[in-house]
């Protein structure tokens, strides 16, 4: 088996975790990062990364936006 | 005695709009427009939303003879409300690019990773470490600095949470195109938490 570096592994991250990654190089990742607790700690931070920024941005509608949409949309198509 | 309690699908009430009813319509507006907005306020600003979500669903409105069910409505929808979005964006006075660079990962010469694993772990950490509506200006403020290519597809995967290959139909653009665009942005987005956190990435 080859050894991979953080770096390549870093690369690689994305597609891990999409599932399109070969079975080889798969494993590969998988054996790095056990023995790896750098990487370990790097992964765990970059998939929490979207989560975060999903529910650190989460918003909503003004609540008379949706009343003001469907009069806006009404009367272009009275046009 | 059957009981019909399924919500008619997108595609039957895009069918419907599209020969006139206008019920089907709104339902389908109601339906999206939570979404919509929220699209809006990632990839423009909170003051242009509620104008690129009118525009979004004219332009629906105005389209939907032409949608052929290539992709699900969804998609389809997805891609204007992105295409008007960033019309919007480019309408506005552009600031310089900034250099995210500085937020990538570091390594050493032998690609191994700079920093202690706590310090490499602390981006995951900021909900603990950081005022709650301090870290949601942050965030919206990170992710209008993204160059646009990235900021769309990571507002569309990891935001809206679209699969990978609806991102690719909604950009026009390749899945592997899409996956390599998200990866650059979480680096980048996950560094700019680490020096959120007081860490370098």
């Amino acid at each position: 088996m080859r050894e991979l570096a953080c770096v390549s592994g870093v690369e690689l991250l994305m597609d891990y975790l999409e599932g399109v990654l070969s079975p080889d190089v798969r494993a590969d990742v998988d054996s790095h990062v056990a023995g790896c607790p750098k990487c370990a700690a790097f992964v765990a931070s970059y998939v929490e990364t979207p989560r975060i920024f999903r529910e650190a941005t989460a918003t909503v509608m003004p609540a008379d936006l949706p009343t003001s949409l469907l009069a806006f949309l009404r009367a272009q198509r009275r046009r | 005695m059957v009981v019909e309690t399924a919500e008619p699908s997108d595609e039957t009430l895009a069918a419907r709009a599209a020969a006139g009813d206008d019920h089907a319509f709104e339902t389908i507006v109601e339906r999206y427009q939570g979404r919509v907005f929220r699209l809006a306020c990632h990839l423009t600003s909170d003051a242009d939303a509620p104008d690129v979500l009118q525009e979004t669903f004219l332009q629906v409105y105005r389209r939907l003879s032409s949608f052929r069910g290539e992709s699900r409505f969804g998609t389809w929808l997805y891609s204007i409300a992105t295409n008007t979005s960033l019309m919007y964006r480019r309408a506005r006075a552009r600031r310089p690019a900034e250099s995210l660079e500085e937020l990538l990962p570091r390594f050493d010469a032998n690609g191994v990773h700079l920093g202690a694993p706590d310090e490499l772990l602390v981006a995951s950490r900021v909900e603990e470490l950081l005022d709650r509506q301090l870290l949601a200006e942050k965030a919206r403020a990170a992710i209008m600095r993204l160059p646009d290519a990235y900021r769309e597809a990571f507002v569309l995967r990891d935001l809206e949470e679209m699969p990978t290959a609806d991102v690719a139909q909604a950009l026009g653009v390749e899945p592997a195109t899409v996956r390599q665009r998200v990866h650059r942005a979480r680096l980048m987005l996950r560094g700019y938490l680490s020096t959120l956190a007081g860490v370098k990435p």
